[in-house]
């Protein structure tokens, strides 16, 4: 108990000590975790709202959509509903495929689109009855419009639309899971051709007939109840194995493929957010590394002073590591949290499914605490290590580790003006601290290349004929995802950056000292702390580049359209002069310290 | 030392009277109550080609004074003009550059840079003077082969004694001739024979004609000077010109340690 105490107090003054630091850590490991459990929190959820609205509106187990309207296939719709596994059925009824077009109003401008009609009885049966959820159920010269294709349209109850140049007044708003969700209703499916993009609406069977003898596209179709729901499949494969009728094609449709189509509209957004949180996870290690390396020494020394007193190595490697995993612990309880208050506002971005999407389940939280502790452990290993094995009179006199002589690199620098020659000479004292820099570089551009390669995509509208009048929801999740993961990334790059320069100041400065002794400027100095990050952000860039690209091939349809080579190279370019912009105050700032301070500090 | 015929004698230059001079100098740390003179109200000439000594006790005053000379700290009040130049006025920037060609630094800690060479940190300030590298090759290979360590120009610092590390030091003070050298406590972290090393080089520069100014604590060393003021809470207490003593000083000092 009492260790446990003592590990607490000596935990508590350290943070307390380090608040910003601590603020950093938390941050990174709050950005990573929130991306990976919202990632992963994704997958099933179009599944389970699908079923929460397939509960509330006695969705069928089993749709049959037939192209023909003749007598043939009357008989064979008869004889699916005779089967003995069906227990009930709705229809046949009938599908009519038209256009839409809203009055309009001062807020919302007409929009037109396609629209699928259904024809369903005034008084709803037992299979498939849409839940409203505003107004009321359809009545003669009423319509009632499936949710997800109102919230588009910006339409509601009392507002009047045009359906193949007739006027209806709309009377309800309602959802239903025998469809798929919008712009999906003409059940052609996303992969279908352009027509794929229509709202459903409900009229009464007459006004349907009605619309139905104006020479447009009409198909039936029937709902059936299953005994066995979870057989749908089964049953699909045995009817289409008995009947062959080329003069009655009836397709079915079962729940779970609905389901599986609800998901199409998140397609892209789980790997987004998933290689986002990966990327993040890494920038997290990266910039915690960079503090962890800048407290080394004065982290042995304290390693030093709990030796001396009589703490044991295996206390002093649980203080160092407690510090940090309760911090990122902490960060991954609020970035689970975050994950859970975000996940309803991209899981469902239409409309057309009620329902709770469910927070990050157990798999996620693990995934993600994951995440957190090895940010923790990665980061802090080597030091716990070196202040457990340093020797308690070493750690008490800890210098810093003494850099490795670059023949090379100082004579390459001796040709190169004095700010070039000081960043070159400091990048060669700490190489890992370069390749950190350039890594975090590099993973700014890769998410850069992304961003521009969504952006890059033609996205066809949902309004008619691929009109952007109705955006496409599918492509603009994706982008403001993207946009979101990007601008995460390029905040905690921008974090390690200022951490790297300041760090590499910090351990520079009786060096820094000496050349301002030797006649190099303050704005010299700080250039060269500059120089320091940006040579191997400019590595980094210039690797980011093809690996963005790389990354983007893995993830992407073959279709995909890479934005021109000279975006990528510009995207490269802005990376690295916001990296020397960001270096420049802690540059200045370190620069202009007093020198005879920082050499007394130095030789005490 | 021998060799040094190859290197421009530091004096030689435009300089003329004193080469640094210091009037109603003050200088203060902190504030309100906890505000502290090191330095209080002194005036000091120091001509062209003179070894001045500076001694007193512990936080004297000495060692700021040293760095109000060199531009590496600003007085509160006062003037400080060096190789004709008053310097407390002189922005930052202008301060580097006068400190580039005019002022050589020795410190108690020796501060190389202990990635680099020997040859690497006496080459350092010429190429920050903006000279090619293969003058500043050529004047380390000079300075290191006058200060006795021609054969160690590849050695780290680490792979070096204090005494050898304090002659690189002093090699990169004189790398850009500059008219004047200051030195703080150059002995301070030195044995016996490291010490004689350092002032055999010392003796050199004054019979040179190098203007340097000694802050120490051994009085062995203030021995070997041509001028002593002694320091106490800021001001001068004593100002001594040891005139014609110094030769024999170091040459006495010499014999008593041997």
């Amino acid at each position: 108990m009492g260790s446990f105490v003592l590990v607490v107090r000596l935990v508590l003054a350290d943070v307390r000590r380090h608040r910003a630091q601590a603020a950093m850590l938390l941050l990174a490991v709050t950005v990573a975790t929130a991306t990976m459990a919202l990632g992963l929190s994704l997958r099933g959820v179009s599944e389970a709202l699908y079923e929460q609205t397939r509960a509330a509106t006695a969705g069928p187990d089993v749709v049959a959509l037939s192209g023909d309207t003749g007598p043939a296939v009357t008989s064979a719709l008869a004889s699916l509903a005779d089967d003995p596994e069906v227990i009930a059925h709705h229809g046949p009824y009938r599908i009519v495929y038209a256009d839409l077009t809203t009055h309009g109003s001062g807020r919302s401008p007409a929009v037109a689109s396609g629209v699928v009609v259904h024809g369903f009885a005034e008084t709803p049966g037992t299979v498939n009855r849409p839940l409203v959820t505003s107004g009321g159920w359809v009545r003669p010269g009423g319509a009632v419009v499936e949710r997800g294709f109102a919230e588009a349209l910006g339409i509601g109850v009392g507002d009047r639309v045009t359906i193949a140049g007739r006027s209806y007044l709309v009377v309800g708003i309602a959802v239903t899971a025998a469809t798929s969700i919008y712009p999906w209703a003409a059940q052609i499916g996303p992969y279908g051709g352009p027509s794929d993009s229509s709202g459903l609406v409900w009229l009464t069977r007459s006004d349907a007939r009605t619309l139905a003898g104006r020479d447009l596209p009409v198909t039936t179709a029937m709902d059936l109840k299953l005994r066995d729901p979870a057989a749908a499949e089964a049953f699909v494969e045995a009817f289409s194995d008995a009947h062959r009728d080329p003069a009655a094609r009836v397709n079915l449709h079962t729940w779970q493929f609905m389901a599986t189509q609800d998901t199409v509209i998140l397609r892209n957004s789980q790997p987004i957010l998933v290689v986002g949180s990966w990327l993040l996870g890494f920038l997290a290690v990266t910039g915690v590394a960079a503090l962890a390396a800048g407290r080394a020494v004065e982290q042995t020394r304290r390693a030093g002073l709990l030796k001396a007193v009589g703490a044991t190595p295996g206390l002093i490697a649980t203080v160092l590591v407690t510090e940090y995993l309760a911090l990122a612990l902490v960060g991954d309880a609020v970035g689970l949290a975050i994950a859970r208050l975000t996940v309803p506002g991209i899981a469902s971005p239409t409309a057309s499914r009620i329902g709770d999407a469910a927070g990050p389940g157990g798999a996620t939280v693990a995934a993600a605490t994951v995440l957190a502790v090895t940010v923790a452990v990665l980061s802090t290993l080597r030091p716990a290590l070196r202040a457990m094995r340093t020797a308690t009179v070493t750690a008490l006199a800890a210098a810093a580790h003494q850099p490795r002589h670059r023949p090379l690199l100082t004579a390459l620098s001796a040709l190169l003006p004095t700010p070039l020659l000081l960043g070159l000479r400091l990048t060669a004292r700490r190489p890992g601290r370069a390749v950190l820099q350039a890594c975090s570089t590099a993973t700014t551009v890769i998410a850069t290349v992304a961003l521009l390669t969504v952006y890059s995509q033609k996205e066809r509208g949902y309004g008619l004929n691929g009109s952007s009048v109705l955006p496409n929801l599918r492509g603009e999740l994706d982008r403001r995802l993207m946009l979101a993961v990007t601008i995460l990334l390029i905040a905690l790059a921008v974090v390690n950056t200022v951490t790297l320069t300041w760090t590499t100041a910090m351990e520079a400065r009786a060096n820094m000292a000496v050349a301002r002794t030797l006649g190099a400027t303050p704005g010299q100095i700080a250039a060269g702390l500059s120089a320091a990050q940006v040579l191997p952000a400019l590595l980094g860039a210039m690797a980011g580049v093809p690996l963005g690209i790389g990354v983007c091939g893995l993830f992407s349809a073959r279709n995909t359209i890479m934005p021109p080579v000279s975006w990528m190279l510009a995207a490269a370019l802005v990376t690295l002069l916001v990296t020397a912009a960001f270096t420049a105050l802690p540059a200045r700032l370190a620069a202009r310290r007093p020198v005879a301070r920082a050499l007394s500090a130095e030789a005490a | 030392m021998n060799g040094s015929d190859a290197v421009p004698n530091p004096v030689a230059g435009p300089v003329a009277g004193p080469v640094a001079e210091i009037r109603g100098l003050v200088k203060e740390h902190g504030q309100g109550q906890g505000r502290v003179r090191a330095v209080d109200d002194v005036d000091l000439e120091v001509p062209r080609g003179q070894t001045l000594a500076v001694m007193g006790p512990s936080g004297c005053g000495k060692s700021t004074l040293l760095h109000l000379l060199g531009g590496l700290e600003r007085p509160t009040r006062g003037e400080v003009w060096l190789a004709g130049r008053r310097v407390d006025t002189l922005s930052e920037r202008a301060l580097a550059r006068l400190r580039r060609r005019s002022v050589g630094f020795v410190f108690q800690a020796f501060h190389l840079m202990e990635e680099l060479t020997a040859a690497e940190n006496v080459e350092l300030p010429v190429l920050l003077a903006g000279r090619s590298p293969r003058e500043a090759r050529r004047r380390a290979s000079l300075l290191l082969e006058r200060v006795g360590l021609a054969a160690r120009a590849r050695h780290l610092p680490s792979r070096l004694s204090g005494g050898q590390r304090q002659r690189v030091a002093i090699a990169r003070a004189l790398a850009n001739e500059p008219p004047i050298v200051l030195a703080d406590e150059p002995t301070g972290n030195l044995d016996t024979a490291a010490t004689l090393d350092v002032l055999r080089i010392f003796e050199d520069l004054r019979t040179a004609g190098q203007t340097l100014v000694i802050v120490t604590h051994d009085e062995r060393v203030a021995a070997t000077a041509d001028r002593l003021v002694s320091m106490r809470d800021g001001m001068f207490v004593d100002d001594t010109r040891l005139t014609g003593s110094s030769s024999r000083g170091l040459g006495g000092l010499i014999e008593w340690e041997s």
